[in-house]
């Protein structure tokens, strides 16, 4: 039933990391500028679990509060409330020492680039390889060969006066790059560049998060790099406003596309509903459902086998992809039948009053036609 | 680690022009101390270049005799004492006179000159100054001095006239109001309390100057002692001033040089004044090099800022400032030493002051150079520690 490329096991993965696995930890922060009469609020209670080797991508209008985040992230500002850990270490309260143990562990793109003019492109991107205490003999063939894949090879040695826009840019980036850092927090870093070099620049992050597990942070309006996020954390007034597991997400989408009962929604509510899809995990021999309970949520199984049993007797064993409790999203009704897990089990499972919450909210598919055909003119 | 990028020679040298300026700028401060220190070290060296000329291992003078131009004197029946002393081998009479010997050459004012007279058979000035002792034989005759050519333009007296063998051609002038031949020169320069100075003997001094008394040459203004070889010149001291009494002070040679210099440094404006001048180029020193440091601060503070994103220390922009002032020390040092040596010959030309380079005192002053740079650039340092990383995003 369900769609074979999709990784179950990857999924139930990504859905609740262990806690070694996340690079970044962000629970119940605030924060807030200024002092008395003029201190005002720009973060409200922010949580966002990011991990290894995951590529976020945060939207949002400026004002939002996601710059103060990254800077948090980064160390760059002290955390005022709240807990924020990165890389395994609690950011609150924390040492300056400990504080630039972390910076050399990040790299940092800036939308300013920020070269030193005295400084040519290579000793520019060295200032980097340097602090790492990297011997020249062995930073040297890999501060040309990054410099000469983001296309600056012939410019290696050239002071930031003779470089272009795009290509200060692109030297800034090899700069934050290069020593290999665990976490990349980059603004904008492909706003100067054109399509090509973008590119370049964001399937460098792709390999540097798949091949060495680099967590990276993208503060971006680009929508042209938007495809290579794991996830989208879209922020507004200084909160999540949503948070999206992009992989998940459109695992749900495929799931919930072979329900009728989802046919009358439009992609952009599938995929809002498809949000609301949490995952449950069972142990053998728990009880999903209880034959006779009033029912309120409808389930997919992800992995693991139950028993479908009525009246108690055994009269069914569903396993991967089968579902059940699907009428109760759209009556109420009490369940007709008890259902036992008999190994591990993971669920996908939506709640009816999620569920609805997103169908009233969302107008109909008629009405997004006209909304379409109006924007159009 | 291997050689990292010397990011602090690379930007203070980016900019040719700036550097220039930089250069130029503490160059100058440079000048000045070196000015000020040289006129202050003229001054003193000027003062008690006649001491040093002294063949005499201690002195001896009236103890209430402040300095050496104050001619309070003593009698020479002291000196009768002090020769007799055990462990002294000579106690040489040096007599002065300063503030009423005046000098007149023909068709010229009289100008007040110093005079220094010993007994030719005693001399006290042979052992260091050669040229004094080669014209020894001509200042027996009477009437007869040689003549410091350093000594100021306007006594009228031509330094370099020669006759044709090429050896002094002597010039007549009045000393006050006798007859005197200048019969020779020698190498000694003034200083501030003095225009000129004569060299004769004390048979002759005593002809000019009667008035010091029946017998001119019982009153005498230093006692040049010598030690017989091995003495300890501690042991003598102690021995002389027992035997002398406390109507006269002993002391080293260079406790002597200490004494006046301490008095010209101390008791009179101009020691301060020259204080003044050094300390005012130490502060310009630091205005400059502070602007400098400064501004190039500011103008990168982005790109500082993003090294301490990066993970650089406040321990790397210690040592990045501090670096950078050395540099900036070292290059201003060298066109302002080579400036001033310039400079220190023309004054002496023109002023016949001693204006010694020596490389001691160049050293002090590089030090007061690299220490005027460090500050400024600590000054400086508080603009980079202030450098927020979180305001590049």
């Amino acid at each position: 039933m369900i769609n074979e490329d999709i990784d179950i096991d990857q999924l139930i993965a990504a859905w609740a990391p262990q806690p070694h696995e996340l690079s970044v930890n962000v629970d119940g922060v605030n924060h807030s500028y200024g002092e008395g009469d003029l201190r005002k609020q720009v973060l409200f209670n922010n949580r966002l679990k990011i991990r290894r080797g995951e590529i976020v991508i945060m939207t949002g209008p400026s004002g939002s509060g996601k710059t103060t985040l990254l800077t948090l992230i980064g160390t760059l500002r002290s955390v005022q409330e709240g807990s924020l850990k990165v890389l395994g270490t609690e950011l609150k309260g924390i040492n300056a020492r400990a504080t630039t143990d972390l910076r050399k562990r990040t790299g940092f793109i800036f939308q300013a680039h920020n070269l030193f003019e005295s400084l040519s492109a290579f000793q520019n991107v060295g200032m980097s390889t340097e602090l790492m205490g990297m011997k020249h003999t062995h930073a040297k063939p890999k501060i040309e060969a990054t410099l000469q894949r983001l296309g600056l090879g012939q410019r290696i040695h050239y002071k930031p006066k003779s470089l272009s826009g795009g290509q200060k840019q692109r030297v800034a980036i090899a700069r934050g790059i290069i020593h290999q850092p665990d976490l990349i927090l980059a603004d904008e870093p492909t706003a100067a560049l054109d399509a090509g070099s973008g590119r370049e620049v964001v399937t460098i992050f792709q390999e540097m998060a798949r091949e060495h597990g680099c967590t990276i942070l993208i503060v971006t309006h680009d929508n042209r790099i938007l495809d290579v996020a794991d996830r989208i954390v879209n922020m507004v007034d200084g909160s999540i406003h949503s948070n999206v597991l992009v992989q998940w997400n459109s695992a749900m989408c495929q799931i919930l596309n072979d329900f009728p009962v989802f046919r009358g929604l439009t992609p952009s509510a599938i995929s809002q509903v498809a949000d609301m899809m949490e995952l449950k995990r069972y142990s053998p021999g728990a009880q999903i459902i209880r034959q006779g309970a009033i029912g309120d949520e409808f389930f997919v199984i992800g992995k693991g086998v139950v028993d479908v049993i009525v009246d108690g007797e055994t009269v069914n064993t569903l396993v991967d992809g089968a579902f059940f409790g699907e009428v109760s999203l759209i009556k109420e009704q009490p369940r007709n039948a008890t259902v036992i897990a008999k190994s591990d089990v993971s669920c996908f499972v939506l709640s009816k009053d999620e569920f609805q919450a997103v169908v009233e909210s969302n107008s109909t598919f008629e009405e997004e036609l006209r909304k379409a055909i109006f924007m159009r003119q | 680690m291997s050689a990292p990028t010397p990011l602090a020679w690379k930007n203070l040298t980016h900019d040719p022009r700036k550097l220039m300026i930089a250069i130029s700028g503490i160059g100058f401060a440079v000048l000045l101390m070196f000015q000020q220190r040289g006129f202050r070290h003229a001054l003193f060296d000027s003062t008690v270049a006649v001491v040093h000329e002294l063949d005499a291992h201690l002195i001896i003078f009236h103890q209430n005799r402040f300095a050496l131009s104050s001619e309070v004197r003593f009698d020479r029946s002291v000196l009768d004492v002090a020769a007799s002393t055990p462990g002294v081998a000579a106690a040489n009479p040096v007599y002065m006179e300063n503030q009423l010997a005046r000098f007149r050459a023909p068709e010229n004012k009289a100008r007040p000159i110093r005079v220094v007279a010993f007994d030719i058979g005693k001399n006290v000035l042979v052992k260091s100054s050669v040229e004094i002792a080669l014209q020894l034989p001509s200042l027996r005759d009477p009437g007869t001095a040689l003549m410091d050519r350093l000594s100021k333009q306007n006594f009228g007296v031509d330094f370099t006239a020669v006759q044709p063998d090429g050896s002094f051609r002597n010039q007549s002038a009045e000393l006050s109001g006798k007859q005197l031949d200048v019969v020779g020169t020698f190498l000694l320069g003034r200083d501030f309390a003095h225009d000129g100075t004569l060299v004769m003997s004390s048979n002759n001094f005593a002809r000019y100057f009667g008035y010091r008394g029946a017998d001119p040459l019982t009153i005498v203004d230093l006692g040049a002692i010598r030690l017989l070889p091995g003495q300890s010149i501690k042991t003598v001291k102690a021995n002389l001033r027992r035997q002398l009494g406390p109507q006269v002070t002993v002391l080293t040679k260079q406790q002597f040089v200490n004494k006046e210099i301490d008095f010209w440094a101390r008791n009179t404006p101009i020691g301060v004044i020259f204080a003044i001048g050094a300390t005012m180029g130490f502060v310009v020193g630091i205005i400059i090099c502070y602007q400098v440091l400064a501004n190039d601060i500011t103008e990168h503070i982005g790109e500082f800022a993003t090294l301490k994103a990066m993970g650089y220390s406040n321990a790397y922009f210690f040592a990045l400032v501090v670096r950078q002032s050395l540099y900036l020390a070292l290059l201003g040092f060298v066109p302002g030493l080579i400036c001033s040596w310039l400079l220190f010959q023309v004054n002496t030309s023109f002023t016949g002051l001693l204006m010694n380079l020596s490389w001691d005192r160049a050293l002090f002053v590089m030090v007061l150079t690299i220490v005027m740079c460090i500050l400024s650039g600590l000054l400086a340092l508080r603009k980079l520690l202030a450098a927020d990383p979180a305001s590049l995003f």
